[in-house]
């Protein structure tokens, strides 16, 4: 018979080590962007810089959550970091491909 | 320690079904059966638990909570594996790299929204989601005015 305690423990311990373990993998990810920004030319290093703040966007939204730090302000940061660093990139593309 | 065990098994578990998906190159079960099969041993689970006389709203939120840690545990492997790609593939391989590595940080990219929507779904955070879906909309714009601003960038610098 499955014990409810059990089942809870099981979820709750799951979901901790689940998403920190997912962390350390965006966190190396990040790293392996940032060398990629520093050595590459300019669309380049747009292009590591996005898959950075993607990687940093996540990884701080996983951490403000209750079930895990409870970091609150992480969650606002991270929604900057999501939203604007999407539209930044297309903006930036853009006037990369005009030349300027 | 049956915990912790049950919880390095699942995730061991997780890894090899993902990673066998990778090094295979393409599904081992379909998505079109895969998710419905899931989806009804998690609902069959909730209705045993129920069943056992447990409240009908924890065991659905213990079992959802079960299935997030599954999915992102599912997302590491591709995670680790686009950084390897970042890190491996460099200059030596010619001018269209680019593009390669454009496609990694499409990865990258995709794998971090789909975590955020079915995992925010998944816990009830619906902000998590909603974050998670807004940047899966905008990822084809941004990986296409990336592509697209290194096409013209590079063919200006042919002309010059």
């Amino acid at each position: 018979m499955i014990d409810l305690s059990f089942l809870n423990s099981f979820a709750e311990s799951a979901f901790f080590w689940s998403a920190l373990i997912f962390s350390f993998a965006c966190s190396f990810t990040g790293l392996a962007a940032i060398r990629l920004s520093l050595k590459g030319e300019a669309v380049t290093s747009l292009m590591a810089v996005s898959t950075f703040t993607t990687v940093a966007g996540v990884s701080l939204f996983l951490i403000s959550l209750p079930e895990l730090f409870n970091v609150g302000f992480a969650r606002d940061t991270a929604i900057a970091l999501l939203v604007v660093g999407s539209i930044g990139t297309i903006i930036f593309a853009r006037l990369f491909r005009m030349g300027k | 320690m049956l915990v912790e065990i049950s919880v390095v098994v699942y995730m061991l578990v997780v890894f090899g079904f993902v990673a066998w998906n990778i090094k295979k190159g393409s599904f081992l079960i379909d998505p079109s059966i895969l998710v419905p099969v899931l989806i009804f041993i998690g609902a069959l689970a909730v209705a045993l638990l129920a069943f056992m006389g447990i409240d009908f709203g924890i065991a659905t939120t213990t079992i959802m909570k079960i299935g997030a840690a599954g999915i992102l545990f599912s997302g590491t492997i591709p995670m680790v594996a686009a950084g390897i790609g970042l890190l491996r593939f460099g200059d030596e391989y010619g001018i269209n790299i680019f593009y390669a590595r454009n496609h990694i940080g499409g990865v990258v990219d995709c794998v971090a929204s789909l975590v955020m929507i079915f995992v925010g779904l998944l816990i009830v955070r619906l902000d998590l989601a909603a974050v998670g879906f807004f940047f899966f909309m905008l990822l084809p714009f941004t990986s296409n005015a990336l592509a697209n601003s290194y096409y013209y960038s590079y063919q200006r610098r042919i002309k010059q």
